[in-house]
């Protein structure tokens, strides 16, 4: 367990010293809770009402689809992992701790936009606070797993990039946090119940707990984490 | 003698490429033993093998104790630092935090610099201390100082003496023939995935195709001729030069002449072949 925390807390470190990560991490989704957050809340004073939400929704999607699989395309698809496994440090020890690391990341980010954000914008507190958290923190771990998955899959960082900015930008535009989706043809509303964003974002905004907003994020959470356990078993098997 | 690794009949394939033919070799426990190869021999795979970072497909390989591994491409996240890098490794092998291998190999004033700020030395001295984490009895070392300046080689080379005197039984891949022949105490030559040779680097060098070197500067020069144990072949800076299959033979011969022509020696130098021309020699042959 020693062994095990202190991978957790060197990793943390890790992502912090990784200007890239680091950069995904707090970084952007901060400057851009900062700039939309005066725009959005000035041009329609009702955006303050789930302001914190969607900028949440932003940072989070951001951080775990660009920054979370970036150090393990690096860990996996490298000699890093032969020196791993001669090292008698266990193959799955790294996208373990990237996982906890970003979710850590992520929380932190959030909790910097639920602080200031009713400060500098007088952006809405979530009335049930509890439940907020609970859905934030549903929304990080699926979120970190689909990243964990993108980065156990693609092979190369240009691909990353690529396929990243696929479930990246799709996100933002079809999920609610940048405009209703009731301006959106069907087709494009539909399609954007595939992101967890969109659930996310419902499930964060309501007072009172919805289950029809929870469990598509569950079945996510389920299917993304047996994907990246199988490919974290294919790897080790390579 | 107890027997540190041994390898019987080791096959290994590619799929329809055979890489290692059916190769049988052991190293002696507090030994270094070198494997050399040519380019894709089949060195790293077999070493791969015997480590447990391959399958192979047929042969029996055994390990008389705990191994430590330094792979000839190993690399570790950019970020991290010496220190956590090194606890890391301690941890998860569930070892005492021994900071006394960081000073011996001249780690611990940079143990706060970030993996990829770090040297090529300085990486293979990382790489080699966190095969000692575990104090392995046998260390297997894959070209462990491919891309060194001299003043790293001859650190490493002295870190791995010690090894040796510490009783450490330790297998080194490598085509540097000069390592080899400083380092080894036996050696198997690898050539299209066969073993070509087996022995000590004297064995070696004593033995097939290349002829040594004699050298005679007397006070009379003598003649160009060739002799019953040796073939002339110059006057190379005043030294009349043969060369020869029998060092002892040749140089007797060449003396007894000396003295029935009343002629004084000055000096004599004798070459033996160097374990490098050896080395091309098996290497070429038959090609």
């Amino acid at each position: 367990m020693n062994e095990f925390l202190y991978g957790v807390g060197v990793q943390w470190k890790i992502d912090l010293r990784n200007r890239g990560v680091f950069i995904t991490y707090y970084i952007v989704p901060l400057l851009f809770f900062g700039f939309m957050g005066g725009i959005f809340s000035s041009i329609n004073p009702m955006a303050k009402n789930t302001l914190i939400q969607s900028m949440t929704i932003f940072g989070i999607t951001m951080g775990s689809f660009l920054g979370t699989p970036a150090p393990l395309v690096e860990l996996y698809r490298s000699d890093i992992i032969k020196a791993y496994k001669v090292g008698g440090i266990p193959l799955w020890m790294a996208a373990v701790n990237n996982y906890i690391s970003a979710t850590i990341h992520l929380f932190i980010t959030s909790t910097i936009m639920l602080i200031i954000a009713p400060i500098a914008f007088k952006a809405k507190i979530p009335e049930n606070i509890g439940l907020y958290f609970l859905s934030l923190a549903l929304f990080i771990v699926v979120s970190v797993s689909i990243g964990t998955t993108l980065g156990l899959l693609i092979k190369n960082t240009s691909r990353l990039t690529m396929f990243s900015q696929l479930l990246f930008l799709p996100s933002l535009m079809l999920s609610g946090i940048m405009f209703s989706t009731d301006l959106l043809p069907t087709f494009l509303e539909n399609s954007g119940k595939i992101f967890p964003a969109t659930w996310g974002f419902k499930l964060m905004s309501s007072s009172i707990f919805d289950f029809s907003y929870f469990w598509p994020l569950i079945i996510m959470l389920c299917i993304s984490t047996a994907l990246w356990i199988f490919l974290l078993s294919k790897v080790g098997k390579e | 003698m107890n027997v540190g690794v041994s390898v019987k009949n080791l096959v290994k394939k590619y799929g329809d490429n055979l890489v290692v033919r059916n190769i049988s070799f052991s190293a002696i426990q507090g030994e270094i033993f070198g494997l050399l190869g040519a380019n894709g021999a089949g060195k790293t795979t077999t070493l791969e093998c015997i480590e447990g970072l391959r399958n192979y497909n047929s042969g029996e390989i055994k390990v008389n104790g705990k191994i430590g591994v330094q792979l000839q491409s190993s690399s570790l996240p950019s970020h991290i630092t010496v220190q956590e890098a090194f606890l890391l490794f301690c941890k998860w092998n569930k070892v005492d935090e021994n900071h006394q291998l960081l000073d011996s190999f001249g780690l611990s004033e940079i143990k706060n610099n970030q993996y990829k700020a770090l040297s090529t030395g300085q990486k293979r001295r990382l790489h080699l201390a966190l095969a000692l984490i575990n104090n392995a009895d046998i260390l297997f070392l894959d070209e462990p100082t491919a891309g060194l300046d001299v003043e790293g080689r001859v650190f490493l080379h002295k870190e791995i003496r010690k090894l040796k005197e510490a009783g450490k039984t330790i297998i080194i891949a490598s085509h540097d023939m000069a390592e080899i022949e400083n380092l080894c105490d036996n050696i198997a030559i690898l050539k299209g995935g066969k073993i070509v040779f087996n022995g000590t680097p004297t064995e070696l060098t004593s033995s097939y195709l290349s002829k040594s070197k004699i050298q005679i500067k007397s006070k009379i020069q003598i003649e160009k001729q060739d002799f019953v144990f040796s073939t002339y072949v110059g006057v190379q800076k005043e030294f009349f030069t043969v060369i020869t299959d029998s060092i002892s033979d040749a140089l007797l011969e060449l003396l007894q002449y000396a003295k029935e022509n009343n002629n004084e020696i000055i000096d004599i130098k004798i070459e033996r072949a160097s374990l490098e021309q050896r080395f091309i020699e098996i290497a070429t042959e038959g090609n």
